[in-house]
């Protein structure tokens, strides 16, 4: 018998189930969720209708940039808390604490998200919480728009430091030693060696530790839903949140994939800016 | 070698692909093949946000093996917190995954009909012996789409006892009245909430009882009046009780219960089903002894006082294994002796003139208290009649809730919530 393909044919012919398994179960998702945006069309009546770019425009008039602040604020407290948290705790690992340390500091990542959520929820509770109860206070942490926001970021701090820490040190442990004492004979600090040394040779895993942590903490859904379900009024109302309420509580299909759209178009920047240092 | 490898693997391809395609055209295990509809379906499935609850989850579950245990049938339960429960539940039947009986509230009835699956139950209910307010709960544009398995009223209860350490004298029958015993329970200090109200979005849809008593009908006609003088001064009131922390922050419906459950609350909303759920959480088992339903308070004496209309009803999702699952539903709800068993059990009042008459339920003082004091005035939401009622809710609970913690005036944020709500009334 002759061979009737050639190699690529051949390699093409493998991907095909995968590829058939990715237009299935995202490409084609993906593609109808973003038609439904140019469709007023509602989760519990059949039918829908063409109203073309009214539901984008609706947005762009309203919700829109609220919940852009929100996601915003959220996205980068709770990526520069965890990073900075992280970053101190790798230093320390890596110089002198003991390493069962290490599991120690693992344990809340290794808790589900849903699970961190309801312990935090349970502190933070206006009326039998633990941290009322420690500080005598009667503070309403997740009823006040201004507290609600801090609370959660807490929350996601403590479930994602460890990652950032895990992540940061497995960065120092690849940094020759001579580095360092080659700058210590010269004569730099401990401040100095750890701009001059340590930084420079961190900034490259830093940063796509912290871009992928960026990323995540910008689709971050669970966390807030759990403990403030957006609120109070909208105070903590992220992207993630505000198509699941449109979507799922509003019956409002349409608003909800415009949003969605939205919302990836602003993904997909951040996706570059992770492919470009990636590559870099 | 290169070539037969290949040959393999696309033979062995083909072959998985039409297995794959043979097995999805298959019937079922579990009968899928069966005709529709039919009654002498061996299983169905029973969704119901009570077995997710301690305070009912196992008087329900009796009714379940009951029936199972007679008829012989296997159902197969599945349960959702109540407040997930409505999306679930659309979710699964938008997306077929939702068959046999399933519980709803009274207040859902229009989003699932909506739908165009809930098979119309008008045998079961004709020969069921419902009351006819009772019936009404489950009926949608003149079909009855759903039994009512209970029918009451969301109203305040009353801790007795604090009210008179704190000495009030008598429940308070007027705002002015209810506010004064307020101001004297929070004087009992000791971390005790005088009345906690709903200040969560989730629950704050029990405001509308308050727009109605300072005299907002909410909907006259097909227009919504939220946002009228009334409906203003009813949550400037709210947002007063708020600011003098006579209410507290960050309380939901299971807030209210757990502080009322541990004396820490003087008066809260809920159902008829308050006892059961109290006497399940509460370390002080006399306290049930001790609680008290009361009408609202009104604006001024003489006016009506206001309350929700409150009930489940069972529906039964159109097609395999339906017909059965609208006998399960027919006997959970009308069935005189399974009913007064249920009552005893978690104090639900049931639908039917013989569950009514029953001695458990009738010489029961606590509901027959609560019917006269609340139920008797109780009407059902205006919102109720449109498929995105709940929308409309949440609009105006989110729009309290920022009057509440200070991101607006009542007057605008209610403006906004009717903005809001209008292209909602369908």
């Amino acid at each position: 018998m002759n061979r009737r393909l050639t190699d690529g044919q051949f390699a093409w012919l493998l991907m095909v189930p995968g590829l058939a398994l990715f237009g299935a179960i995202i490409a084609y998702p993906l593609v109808s969720a973003l038609v439904t945006g140019f469709f007023e069309q509602s989760l519990v009546r059949p039918g829908r209708a063409f109203v073309g770019l009214a539901n984008f425009a609706d947005l762009l008039g309203g919700d829109f940039w609220p919940v852009l602040r929100n996601t915003l604020v959220f996205t980068l407290g709770a990526t520069i808390a965890p990073f900075v948290i992280g970053y101190a705790l790798a230093l320390a690992l890596n110089t002198g604490l003991p390493g069962w340390l290490r599991g120690v500091f693992l344990f809340p990542w290794v808790i589900p998200g849903v699970v961190v959520s309801f312990l935090w929820l349970w502190i933070f509770n206006a009326n039998y919480g633990v941290l009322n109860g420690l500080l005598g206070t009667h503070v309403s942490w997740l009823g006040t728009p201004a507290t609600a926001m801090v609370a959660v970021i807490v929350t996601k701090t403590w479930a994602s430091f460890p990652w950032m820490m895990v992540m940061l040190l497995a960065g120092l442990q690849t940094m020759p030693k001579e580095l360092h004492e080659a700058a210590s004979v010269d004569g730099a600090g401990a401040i100095r060696r750890f701009r001059s040394v340590t930084v420079p040779h961190m900034r490259a895993i830093a940063g796509i530790a912290f871009l992928l942590e960026f990323i995540w903490n910008f689709q971050h859904f669970d966390t807030i839903y759990v403990l403030t379900g957006g609120g109070p009024a909208g105070a903590t109302k992220t992207f993630a949140v505000a198509v699941y309420d449109t979507a799922f509580k509003g019956f409002d299909l349409g608003h909800a994939t415009a949003l969605g759209g939205l919302w990836m178009l602003l993904l997909l920047v951040l996706m570059a800016f992770y492919l470009r240092k990636e590559n870099a | 070698m290169e070539t037969l490898d290949r040959r393999a693997a696309f033979r062995l391809a083909g072959l998985s692909a039409l297995g794959a395609a043979l097995a999805a055209c298959a019937p079922d295990a579990a009968g899928g093949g069966a005709p529709k509809g039919d009654a002498a379906a061996k299983t169905f499935g029973f969704t119901s946000w009570s077995l997710n609850e301690e305070a009912q989850k196992a008087a329900v579950q009796a009714t379940v093996d009951a029936y199972a245990a007679r008829t012989g049938v296997t159902i197969d339960t599945a349960s959702f917190p109540y407040n997930e429960y409505l999306n679930q539940v659309t979710l699964k039947l938008r997306g077929g995954q939702l068959s046999g009986a399933v519980q709803l509230d009274i207040s859902w009835l229009a989003a699932l009909a909506a739908m165009g699956r809930l098979k119309d139950l008008g045998p079961q209910a004709a020969k069921g012996g419902y009351t006819d307010v009772a019936l009404s709960s489950g009926r949608f544009q003149g079909r009855q789409l759903g039994l009512p398995w209970t029918t009451g009223s969301i109203g305040l209860v009353a801790n007795t006892e604090l009210l008179k350490k704190a000495g009030v004298e008598g429940m308070p029958a007027t705002i002015e009245e209810f506010e004064d015993a307020l101001r004297k329970v929070a004087g009992l200090g000791g971390g005790i909430t005088p009345y906690a109200a709903a200040t969560k979005a989730a629950q704050l849809k029990d405001i509308l009882p308050w727009m109605r008593t300072f005299g907002s009908p909410l909907m006259e006609g097909d227009t919504i009046t939220v946002g009228d003088d009334a409906s203003v001064a009813a949550v400037e009131w709210y947002k007063k009780l708020y600011d003098a922390e006579l209410i507290a922050p960050d309380v939901d419906r299971f807030d209210a219960r757990a502080l009322f459950a541990q004396g820490k609350a003087a008066f809260y909303d809920d159902a008829v089903i308050t006892r059961g759920v109290v006497a399940a959480q509460s370390p002080d088992k006399s306290l049930t002894e001790k609680m008290a339903p009361l009408a609202r308070p009104v604006l001024k004496a003489g006016d009506t006082p206001q309350a929700l209309l409150w009930g489940h009803v069972i529906v039964v999702v159109d097609g395999e294994g339906s017909d059965a699952a609208a006998d399960f539903a027919s006997y959970a709800t009308s069935d005189t002796a399974t009913v007064a068993a249920f009552f005893e059990k978690v104090k639900l009042p049931p639908t039917t003139t013989a569950g009514l008459a029953d001695p458990k339920v009738a010489g029961d003082t606590f509901t027959t208290e609560w019917t006269e004091k609340i139920t008797k005035t109780a009407t059902p939401n205006p919102f109720w009649r449109y498929a995105g009622y709940a929308q409309i809710e949440t609009a105006i609970a989110e729009q309290v809730q920022a009057v509440l913690v200070g991101r607006s005036t009542a007057k605008d944020a209610l403006a906004k919530a009717a903005e809001t709500a209008k292209p909602l009334q369908k």
